[in-house]
């Protein structure tokens, strides 16, 4: 048995006081060169899912622990944080991870990309160009792109070793036999640099194409599942689709933003009552204020 | 037992055994035809295969008879790497120039060997095929495998085997398991055939099936070995079958081949007492 | 630098945070001491440390009071604030024979060598209310009870003989005994996926959430795809155990201080073909605090997966489906907004339903 830590009377005590003293980014030293060691071998085999010691958060696990350990590995004291949820640096997840990446850093946050240097986001890529100096990290809830089609994590692992991916295509075959499109919906999975399958986040399919070739590194933190993968700037990220079946993005069919009157923009349907039409806002709200601004 | 010279074999299996259980000296004298059984008396041990040797020719179907638990799944199981072996060489021309032999491969290369090499159709269509997988999705999964992208491709090609093997098309995009046991047969052909593999190994392809659904499969089965020059080996314990698919065979008992023989010859004037036996019992 | 837009998130945090602690701290009754946990709710302050992987009595206290006694949530501070600390030493290996004894049980003999000790259990009290319990009026005045509580012990000695030892020299028990020593699997740096070393799988499920390994155990008995053949228990013991490490600088060995465990060996009857069965095999649980049922299922778990050998999924639901953070925390997710990926969900059902055949349009309309 191993004790993670001794203590003496005096440290438990101000344990127990008002002040809990946590380090800068919160994590120890040594858990933090872990996991930036296994953020070198995610960029370094593009899209391989490295296992990884991931700690447990002050988030709960599925809260985006796993985004959070990388921002929190990767962080500097001149960095300057973006922190949004669903596209919205106001939603309560995104602030409450980013008060806990301020907090614990005494860093910069900002909700504009330009001025950021670190972005961590679920479920959205911000509509704003990226560029070398940015490095979003993704949040991921299930990275196993290929669970869908398999249970047994022995034989996950060979499918992935041996690029194995024949029953992914067979289930994108099926899909579209039986409902005459693609179904996948957010989360599409892409061949990265050529060699492996990885599930985008949940990203909207708006996003994907924004992977490829990118000038910014994507990091990838799944904390429940204890893995993180990469996508390095410049990299071939290819959506899996046949090559007569066009990959589509989500369409909104002519419908703009009623904030900012964008139509190139991922947009968010609020419904309407009774019986009135729907609105629809974007869902960088960040972008859309800018928009408006001008 | 007569030497068969073939010119320009396919696959070369030299030696092949394969034992359950711990291998101990003298388990091969123990076992066998000549005593009469495959189970070793001192370790428990079943050699359910040993010392096999026979070549197929390109074009030409070999034919595996012999008693229940002769053997036969055994020695198609190990050349197809589904089991391992305990001892032997076995060389596929088409595969890595001959240079490999199939029983020592890794498994990674043995699935590659698997999508355009060589196919297997077992007896029981549940394990070559997904269940819950459409018609045409069985046949995607090897030719996506292959590096096949795209979709109508697909589609035409699935169609085409369909077709060939007499799967109605109208059920191309139902569910497998909504069809039944000759359909399933077809299926699980069609999708073996699906990357022009060199050799098909096909293990009672008719077994369990009535006899005029077996006689559908088996005209099939003879007309696509034509039609392709495949080489195939055929496992069976129904002469009629092996009759019909094939121009030789061998017979195995307790795990040994004891006769190695044309068809017509073997079913004319078996040699070996075991042979005259089997032979004789199927003519009755 | 620029932060524009209203920070109406913020304020509803803290609001919920307020609430919370106003409800929690502004109550009327008097506030809990830790003591009073450590002291008054002995097996939950157990339950926590074991599932947290830590054992620090005030610090659990701590997180059960904060927690308002949400079990998860208490484990979930206690391993939050373990991430924060740098691991400073690692302790010496314990001999489990160092025991001292609390409690042991031996179903599996009427007399087996060593004691039978009952000790704190309330296995064959009647379950009924009692509103005297926790006043004071209960408590014992039997000499022997007032020695084991003055003692935190009893007077056993260490060194108890093992039932193990005595089926072993009965050669009874099939010998799986390895003289490699590898470095057990440390599931805290390094995922544990199978195929895992059994220390992964130890390890694993001595910090699981109790219910879950309970589950694990019951569904595998009588749930549709069981795995499990019930064992006989060989040793159900409850004991404190000494902590020693490397001194940094004189490399000698001191003691650090104690922690209690349970302990449990059960006995496996061999029965499969390839198996042993002429002899017994042992499966072996034990986690921090006193939790039989924990360490119970646990050790029959232990060798209901080394008999299957990988072949079902059993390993693969131990290693990772009992974590009771990972559970509840993927669980609780799901109250998070989805709007975004809902929206892309909206899209397809559309998409599909355009790309029916008109036919099937019509038959609609
Ligand atoms: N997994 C196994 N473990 C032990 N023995 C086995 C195993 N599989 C097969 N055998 C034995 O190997 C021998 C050969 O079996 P095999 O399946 O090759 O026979 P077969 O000739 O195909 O019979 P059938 O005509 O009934 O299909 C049999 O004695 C069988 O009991
Ligand atoms: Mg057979």
């Amino acid at each position: 048995m191993t004790m993670n830590a001794v203590y003496n009377g005096s440290n438990l005590d101000s344990i127990v006081g008002e002040d809990p003293g946590i380090p800068f980014a919160l994590l120890d030293e040594e858990s933090k060169r872990e996991i930036r060691r296994a953020l070198l071998h995610a960029v370094c085999v593009p899209g391989y899912q490295v296992p990884f010691g991931s700690r447990e958060m002050p988030v709960a696990r599925g809260w985006g622990s796993g985004g959070l350990q990388i921002t929190l590995a990767i962080v500097g004291k001149t960095d300057i944080v973006k922190v949004i949820d669903q596209g919205d640096d106001e939603g309560v997840n995104a602030v409450n991870l980013r008060r806990l990446v301020v907090t614990s850093t005494g860093i910069e946050e900002s909700s504009e990309v330009v001025e950021s240097t670190i972005i961590q986001s679920r479920h959205r890529i911000p509509e704003d160009e990226m560029i070398n100096s940015h490095t979003l990290v993704l949040q991921v809830p299930v990275p196993e792109p290929l669970r869908g089609v398999e249970r047994d994590m022995r034989e996950l692992a060979r499918m992935h070793a041996e690029a194995d991916y024949s029953r992914m295509w067979v289930s994108l075959y099926e899909d579209k036999v039986r409902n005459g499109v693609i179904t996948q919906t957010t989360g599409y999975p892409c061949l990265v640099n050529g060699r492996y399958v990885v599930a985008t986040t949940p990203i909207p399919r708006w996003d994907i194409p924004r992977l490829h070739d990118s000038q910014f590194l994507t990091l990838f933190g799944a904390g429940r599942e204890k893995r993180v993968y990469a996508i390095p700037p410049y990299t071939l990220v290819e959506p899996l689709t046949f090559e007569d079946v066009p990959f589509e993005v989500e369409q909104a069919n002519g419908a703009r933003c009623r904030l900012c009157s964008s139509s190139e923009s991922f947009l968010v349907e609020s419904p309407g009552t009774n019986g009135d039409a729907g609105t629809w806002t974007c869902s960088d709200t960040a972008w859309c204020r800018a928009r408006r601004l001008k | 037992m007569s030497k068969i010279v073939i010119p320009d074999s396919v696959l070369k299996v030299s030696g092949l055994g394969k034992i359950y259980g711990p291998i101990t000296d003298g388990a091969i004298e123990r076992t066998g035809s000549h005593v009469g059984t495959a189970r070793d008396y001192q370790t428990g041990s079943i050699v359910a295969a040993w010392d096999v040797n026979f070549e197929v020719a390109a074009g030409e179907a070999l034919g595996i008879v012999g008693e229940s638990g002769s053997g036969k799944s055994t020695v198609l199981r190990c050349i197809a790497g589904d089991i391992d072996s305990s001892a032997g060489d076995v060389r596929l021309a088409t595969f890595e120039n001959g240079e490999s032999n199939l029983l020592s491969l890794d498994a990674a290369t043995r699935r590659k060997m698997r999508i355009d090499q060589v196919s297997v159709v077992y007896q029981d269509p549940a394990e070559g095929l997904a269940l819950g997988v459409t018609a045409g999705g069985n046949i995607a999964d090897p030719l996506t495998a292959a590096g096949w992208r795209n979709f109508e491709g697909i589609r035409a090609r699935a169609r085409d085997l369909l077709q060939r093997t007499e799967v109605p098309l109208d059920r191309m995009d139902d569910i497998v398991r909504s069809f039944s046991g000759g359909m399933r047969q077809r299926v699980q052909i069609a999708r073996a055939l699906a990357n022009n593999p060199r050799l098909v190994l096909l293990d009672e392809p008719t077994t369990g099936l009535d006899a005029s659904v077996a006689a559908g499969v088996l005209d099939l089965i003879r007309g696509l070995l034509e039609e392709f020059e495949l080489a195939a080996i055929v496992v069976s314990h129904d002469f009629s079958v092996i009759e019909m698919l094939t121009e030789r065979c061998i017979v195995m008992h307790h795990g040994r081949v004891v006769e190695n023989a044309l068809t017509d010859q073997l079913l004319e004037d078996p040699h070996h007492p075991y042979s005259q036996k089997l032979v004789s019992a199927a003519r009755a | 630098m620029g932060y524009a837009a209203a920070r109406g998130g913020l304020t509803a945090i803290r609001n919920a945070e307020d609430l919370v602690r106003t409800l929690r701290d502004m109550d009327e009754s008097e506030q809990i001491e830790l003591d009073q946990f450590i002291g008054r709710l002995r097996l939950l302050v157990d339950r926590i440390m074991g599932e947290a992987g830590m054992w620090e009595p005030r610090l659990a206290a701590l997180a059960i009071r904060q927690a308002e006694g949400d079990h998860i949530e208490s484990v979930h501070l206690l391993r939050a604030y373990k991430s924060t600390l740098p691991r400073i030493a690692s302790t010496e290996p314990i001999h489990v024979d160092d025991m001292r004894l609390l409690r042991r049980v031996v179903p599996a003999f009427r007399e087996p060598g060593g004691p039978q000790i009952l000790g704190r259990s309330t296995d064959y009290s009647a379950r009924m209310l009692d509103p005297r319990s926790g006043s004071g009026a209960t408590a014992s005045l039997e000499p022997e009870v007032a020695t084991h509580v003055a003692d935190n012990s009893s007077s056993v000695q260490t060194n108890t003989p093992r039932l193990m030892n005595v089926l072993r020299d009965m050669d009874l028990l099939t010998d799986r005994r390895r003289t490699d020593d590898p470095e057990p699997f440390d599931i805290t740096r390094t995922p544990a996926r199978p195929p895992a070393p059994r220390s992964a799988r130890l390890s694993s499920m001595a910090r699981a959430e109790t219910g879950a390994l309970l589950n694990q155990w019951y569904r595998n008995i009588l749930g549709p795809d069981g795995y499990l053949h019930e064992v006989t228990l060989g040793e159900v013991r409850h004991g404190e155990l000494p902590i020693r490490i490397k001194h940094p600088y004189t490399n000698g060995s001191v003691s650090i201080g104690s922690l209690r465990v349970t302990e449990v060996e059960a006995i496996e009857d061999l029965n499969g073909v390839d198996e042993d069965r002429d002899r017994f095999d042992i499966g072996y649980g034990l986690c921090l605090g006193h939790n039989e049922r924990k360490a119970i299922a646990m050790a029959n778990l232990d060798i209901a997966c080394h008999r299957d050998g990988s072949k079902s999924s059993l390993e693969q639901s131990i290693l990772l489906t009992t974590d009771g953070l990972d559970s509840a925390g993927f669980l609780e997710h799901l109250k998070l907004p989805h709007y975004v990926t809902f929206r892309s969900m909206m899209e397809r059902k559309i998409a599909v339903r355009n790309a029916r055949p008109s036919v099937q349009k019509g038959d609609k309309a």
